[in-house]
């Protein structure tokens, strides 16, 4: 116990006192975003306090320490919030909105903030107010029979499993892999995937309310529409489809989303298929492809790799000493060992008795053809890794992925490198050759997965890391950056990144798609208080 | 007979302050106050003493430690801020993890 620090001057204050209510002294030090003075600072959070209350503006640095923790590699600390404001309704935070304007102070809107290796709530560029949005917590509806719901940002997972097994809905939810303290909103809005027949989490998005840069609500499909009844039953609305540009974007905050949720299946089977070698990758997509194509695999797959498995629940230097490369060999044993091959994919199968075990059959065939053991709870019962991933592809909640923090040291440092590509066997190839090659080069490990999309696959590589570690905390970044550079030079990019690097994924995807979006940002937000920075927009 | 059962099972539910802390949440209402046992199972324990956070019960760890680390994360272990986890919240559920007993199915160091 004598290793913790006890700072009491700060988080305890916050922790039991409530939110403090600190004066604007301590912002001598923090770093206000370009343009805004310290008066302009201390005017708009004076100004929230009358909003929200005293309680529920944190405008010291000691305050926001809260909202400052991320996994993510940020040597020079850009990634610092100067405040946070946590509105309960949407009139509040249509308010913040216009105070925001007129002090011309940024705010970073966040559902929960546990965009875990992304950069949690932090901001992505300095001297950013976060929005918290975690206090707007209602479920608004569900409807069984439509298997639809409508939520605030700030409904966990969690809340949203509890609440229909509470009322004995059957309806499943699909979860990213921080489910219980994750929200459906925060991860279908920064385009997160999950591990049902619903895993696209923004395909089975329906409808949104957005508060405008300019402080007016907006609906839209057909919210819009007085006294309608279709909100979350049809997405498209009439014209241009907007909904996409509240996405991983910063044109306005989302402040209610409609969702689909899936019925329950009467039979749910789950598979794990295990493959022995490194080089399996090409056989194993060939393999998976035409089943994804067809949906007769309907959901999406998680292809581990083991070193990726058993980052989530051993320790580095269980597999080999400190200090020594992380090679295939000593892998393979730990895998062998844990009853793991050095790839596995989970994926299920979900119908009636009738369904499942007419394809059954058909799939066993095609992946024992491609040189994998085809594994089912009867022959897993009791191993964790099966158990997290069928837990998973049933919307099941679980926090094992936190696992991966221990990995390498205690200092906790996460950073996700997640390329796309077409789901080819070469392309696969190719990329984990390339990924190998940049890590080995940074002393880092290999942890990765390919999630299987319909036609695509998102490579997720834990860039994993000790962040008590400065110099490697270093390392870990520039490795980061050789990664989204070297791969764009490949033709791949990312789908998705953390707040230490929305400028430069952005670079690779080109001048004109760039240019279209500050056209749109400068149309929209034209004092840029929404989110500056968020996907290279600024 | 069975109506007048389950007046009594509420009337005691509310004497043993489960009311508001214990129940679930109604659609078109904010979440409520949930009580500490209940954020253990939704939050904490989904790491503490499954092998991924180390083990709290019956440790009698300090009620000051527990909130600060609760509050800014350590190491591996996120930051719980008073809008997910609220002052009132927190306060209740330091105390009853500072002295709760250990929990034999619990896994970890």
């Amino acid at each position: 116990m004598s290793d913790f620090e006890l700072n009491r001057r700060g988080l305890i204050g916050a922790g039991l006192i409530g939110a403090t209510m600190v004066g604007l002294a301590a912002c001598d030090k923090a770093t206000l975003a370009p343009g805004v003075s310290k008066a302009d600072f201390a005017g708009a959070i004076k100004a929230m306090r009358g909003v929200v209350g005293d309680e529920w503006v944190f405008g010291d640095p000691e305050a926001v320490t809260p909202w400052k923790k991320n996994y993510i590699p940020d040597p020079e600390g850009r990634h610092v919030p100067v405040g946070a404001v946590a509105p309960k309704t949407v009139e509040e935070v249509q308010e913040i909105v216009r105070i925001a304007n007129k002090y011309r102070q940024p705010i970073w809107p966040v559902s929960t903030g546990k965009n875990m290796g992304y950069g949690m709530a932090t901001p992505a560029t300095p001297g950013q107010i976060v929005l918290d949005l975690k206090r707007m917590n209602r479920i608004l509806d569900v409807d069984p029979e439509l298997g639809t719901a409508l939520v605030e940002p700030g409904v966990t997972y969690q809340q949203l499993k509890d609440y229909l097994e509470e009322n004995n809905i059957p309806l499943w939810i699909d979860v990213p892999t921080v489910g219980p303290i994750a929200s459906p909103v925060g991860n279908t809005l920064e385009r997160g995937v999950g591990y049902t027949p619903y895993g696209e989490h923004f395909t089975f998005q329906c409808g949104m309310e957005v508060v405008l840069p300019d402080g007016q609500v907006m609906r839209t499909g057909m919210g819009s529409i007085k006294g309608t009844t279709a909100w979350q039953a049809f997405k498209w609305g009439y014209g241009p489809y907007v909904d996409g540009l509240f996405t991983q974007s910063n044109f306005g905050i989302v402040t209610k989303m409609g969702m689909w949720l899936m019925p329950k299946p009467p039979v749910y089977k789950p598979f794990m298929i295990r493959h022995d070698d490194m080089a399996d990758v090409p056989k194993i997509i060939e393999a998976m492809r035409p089943l994804r194509v067809s949906s007769l695999v309907a959901n999406c797959n998680l292809m581990m790799s083991a070193s990726y498995q058993l980052a989530m629940f051993k320790r580095r230097n269980e597999i080999v000493p400190d200090g020594r490369p992380l090679d295939d060999a000593s892998v393979k044993k730990a895998a062998k060992a844990n009853g793991l091959g050095m790839w596995n994919t989970y994926f299920a199968l979900y119908g009636t008795e009738q369904t499942v075990a007419a394809i059954e059959p058909i799939i066993r065939a095609q992946l024992t053809a491609s040189g994998g053991e085809v594994m089912t709870a009867a022959e897993m019962e009791g191993n964790p890794w099966f158990h997290h991933h069928a837990t998973l592809m049933q919307g099941g909640l679980n926090l094992d992925e936190i696992g991966l923090l221990r990995w390498r040291g205690a200092g906790g440092g996460l950073a996700w490198f997640a390329p796309v590509a077409a789901a080819k066997g070469k392309e696969a190839e190719a990329q984990t050759k390339l990924a190998r090659g940049i890590l080995d080069k940074h002393g880092f490990d290999y942890t990765a997965a390919y999630a299987i999309g319909w036609r695509d696959l998102h490579h997720i590589i834990a860039l994993l890391y000790d962040k008590s570690d400065r110099e490697q905390e270093k390392k870990a970044d520039a490795c980061y950056r050789e990664l989204v550079s070297t791969f764009g030079e490949n033709g791949w990019a990312s789908y998705r990144t953390g707040v230490n690097s929305m400028a430069l994924v952005a670079e690779q995807y080109g001048q004109v798609n760039r240019d279209f979006n500050k056209l749109l940002k400068n149309a929209i937000d034209p004092n840029g208080v929404i989110a500056p920075g968020k996907s290279g927009i600024v | 007979m069975r109506r007048s059962l389950s007046r009594l099972l509420a009337a005691a539910a509310v004497l043993m302050g489960g009311s508001a802390a214990q129940a679930g949440q109604k659609l078109g209402d904010y979440l409520p106050q949930r009580a500490p046992e209940v954020v253990y199972a939704k939050v904490c324990g989904y790491c503490h003493g499954r092998n991924i956070g180390p083990i709290l019960l019956g440790r009698k760890l300090p009620v000051d430690m527990i909130t600060l680390v609760a509050r800014q994360g350590r190491n591996g272990m996120p930051a719980f801020r008073p809008t997910e986890v609220t002052p009132a919240e927190m306060a209740a559920l330091a105390k009853w993890i500072s002295t709760a007993a250990p929990r034999a199915e619990e896994k970890g160091k």
